[in-house]
């Protein structure tokens, strides 16, 4: 992908990714952040696989507490009821809506299947998806998600 | 008037905020019916008097497509109005969607007004 697209691309899973966390999660999006700094910490993660035309990889990560404040914004009830199913739950909703909502809005994609989101809570995070990261600031923490697009392969 | 409604997905988390979306719009709910998959679906749809179903596509067992599908080659549950909820917009899809005889369809990131207009659009109501 030359610069370009990525800038491009960027800019359609900010918003994108911005629009799902107020409309969905009622987290409002206070800075852009430095998704390097997340590297080696604590994170709980998320990732898919897309297949279609084209296909792909999606990943989000994000603190632990931030996790937490998102599964209770979007089930509506209290962070201290908020279980570890329901988190890991949430957070699969959350990668999957980011990007279906990424990949609808981008003109060249045909046709697209996500697959099962897998959930990690790495105590030292490592990216595994290499593609255009992009990373938030919210009230608790960071989160950072990264699209990659396959487009030579379709 | 109150609407029975039928809330298929697979995902418990995004049946309880569909729940609390619908009735943050102020639509009238007499009960809501809920499904985890699309054979579910049929049979709570079998059982009790549905007035709009709102249904995932993704889901194990038997899928949004396949559901619609067999709804609609059904005498009793053809004309029941259905509003698909999907991350997925694209055409290819929305086309399929509308073809196999969804009535609306609304994309996820979605809020209570644009699940009140497609509702309203898809019952008929008017607002004055």
């Amino acid at each position: 992908m030359n610069d370009e697209v990525d800038a491009l691309l960027g800019a359609l899973l900010f918003s994108c990714c911005e629009h799902v966390l107020e409309t969905m999660f009622f987290a409002p999006v206070l800075d852009i952040a430095d998704w390097a700094a997340s590297a080696g910490c604590a994170r709980v993660a998320s990732r898919l696989h897309f297949q279609g035309r084209p296909s792909g990889d999606f990943e989000v990560d994000t603190d632990p507490g931030v996790a937490r404040a998102l599964a209770a914004g979007f089930l509506g009830i209290d962070e201290s009821e908020v279980t570890s199913a329901q988190e890991d739950e949430v957070m699969g909703e959350f990668c999957n809506m980011t990007c279906g909502s990424a990949l609808s809005s981008l003109g060249q994609v045909e046709y697209f299947n996500l697959g099962v989101a897998e959930i990690t809570r790495p105590q030292g995070f490592a990216p595994r998806v290499e593609g255009v990261r992009r990373a938030f600031l919210l009230e608790g923490g960071t989160l950072s998600v990264c699209l990659r697009v396959d487009f030579d392969r379709s | 008037m109150a609407l029975q409604i039928l809330i298929v997905d697979d995902s418990p988390a995004m049946r309880s905020f569909i729940r609390r979306v619908v009735r943050l719009s102020g639509i009238e709910v007499d009960r809501y019916f809920e499904a985890a998959n699309g054979a579910e679906a049929l049979e709570q749809l079998a059982a009790n008097p549905i007035d709009a179903v709102l249904t995932d596509i993704n889901m194990p067992v038997m899928d949004g497509e396949e559901f619609v599908r067999r709804m609609r080659d059904n005498g009793p549950t053809q004309s029941t109005p259905v509003i698909v909820i999907s991350t997925d917009a694209t055409i290819h899809r929305i086309h399929t969607m509308q073809e196999l005889g969804a009535m609306g369809y609304l994309q996820k990131p979605f809020g209570p007004e644009q699940l009140r207009n497609e509702l309203d659009r898809v019952l008929g109501v008017h607002h004055e």
